[in-house]
């Protein structure tokens, strides 16, 4: 079935029921895993309305820290300066998108509309979906087939399926 | 590709194994009650292609004085396709000049997307964050 269609600046996605709940699922646990990279000190709570005040450590969890990168690669001071400045607005960003996204595939009618705003919350929460779930599959270099569970690796192969599909739609 | 019954399958097993995508996580932060408050921010900044063209050029210019880099490295996750869109879009680049460089950082492991100025560099590297690309700064040629 065509999931994608341009109709005008928009797109019209069509999925199957079981589909829908499986991104639902997805985008939930993806809002989870970011939640725990998304709650300020106490102490910097103000900082935090601005979305200053992260974490100054890159997280232990491949997961996370493959959505939230060091911005240097070769100046730990730097990019912990750094992450404790961005970090935690990098975070709302990307739960607001899953948000978006969530709330696209909210109704029951058999097709969604997205716009401009939706367009972008799909193409970045299905990345953020794969990374997470490479990280998951120990899928680190070009080449690497993933390891562990199929059902995890048809899901993250699919999802780079669709947003194949979506980007073909594109202009 | 994807049928029905292969999605209602993946459902199925998501549910009950190992799809662990929020899974556990070694040092979980204390819940103190506040969550952290959604300020409102300018997601789509980077769709906005000619803000960034006009800062790209101002940054070509004072390049040696400020020479600052971004660099997108190669990761096995991300589509082609999708890494030559993000060029397009964000940094305004033609589809040639964004396949290419999408082709250098699948050959190469990298490849300079920007230079100029350390804040603009900083701003370019959280706009690919966003978008899920694996990109730094530095100052030194990669």
């Amino acid at each position: 079935m065509t999931r994608f269609t341009r109709r005008g600046a928009g797109v019209v996605v069509r999925l199957y029921a079981s589909e829908q709940e499986l991104l639902l699922r997805l985008a939930a646990q993806l809002i989870e895993l970011l939640g725990q990279r998304g709650r300020p000190s106490p102490a910097d709570v103000l900082f935090a309305q601005a979305g200053i005040g992260g974490r100054s450590a890159p997280p232990l969890d491949p997961a996370l820290a493959r959505l939230l990168p060091d911005a240097y690669r070769h100046d730990r001071e730097a990019a912990s300066e750094h992450r404790h400045l961005t970090e935690l607005a990098l975070v709302q960003r990307k739960v607001e998108n899953a948000r978006r996204f969530q709330n696209s595939l909210r109704d029951d009618a058999a097709e969604a509309i997205l716009d401009a705003d939706g367009i972008q919350s799909w193409l970045r929460t299905l990345t953020d979906m794969r990374l997470a779930l490479a990280a998951r599959l120990q899928i680190e270099v070009d080449g690497d087939a993933g390891t562990g569970d199929d059902a995890m690796l048809e899901i993250y192969d699919w999802l780079g399926y669709l947003q194949g599909s979506l980007l073909e739609v594109l202009p | 590709m994807t049928t029905l019954t292969e999605a209602s399958s993946m459902t199925t097993m998501s549910e009950s194994s190992s799809l662990r995508l929020g899974g556990p996580v070694p040092h979980p932060a204390p819940a103190r009650g506040s969550s952290p408050v959604c300020t409102s921010h300018p997601l789509l900044r980077s769709a906005s292609g000619s803000d960034t063209l006009e800062r790209l050029d101002l940054s070509t210019r004072d390049a040696t004085d400020a020479p600052w880099l971004t660099i997108v490295w190669n990761d096995p996750v991300n589509l082609q396709t999708y890494v030559s869109y993000v060029f397009r879009t964000y940094f305004g680049f033609t589809a040639s000049r964004a396949e290419r460089l999408m082709l250098q950082v699948h050959n190469d492991g990298r490849a300079v997307v920007a230079s100029g100025g350390r804040e603009q560099m900083e701003r370019h590297v959280e706009a690919m964050h966003d978008y899920g690309l694996w990109a730094t700064l530095t100052r030194d040629a990669p």
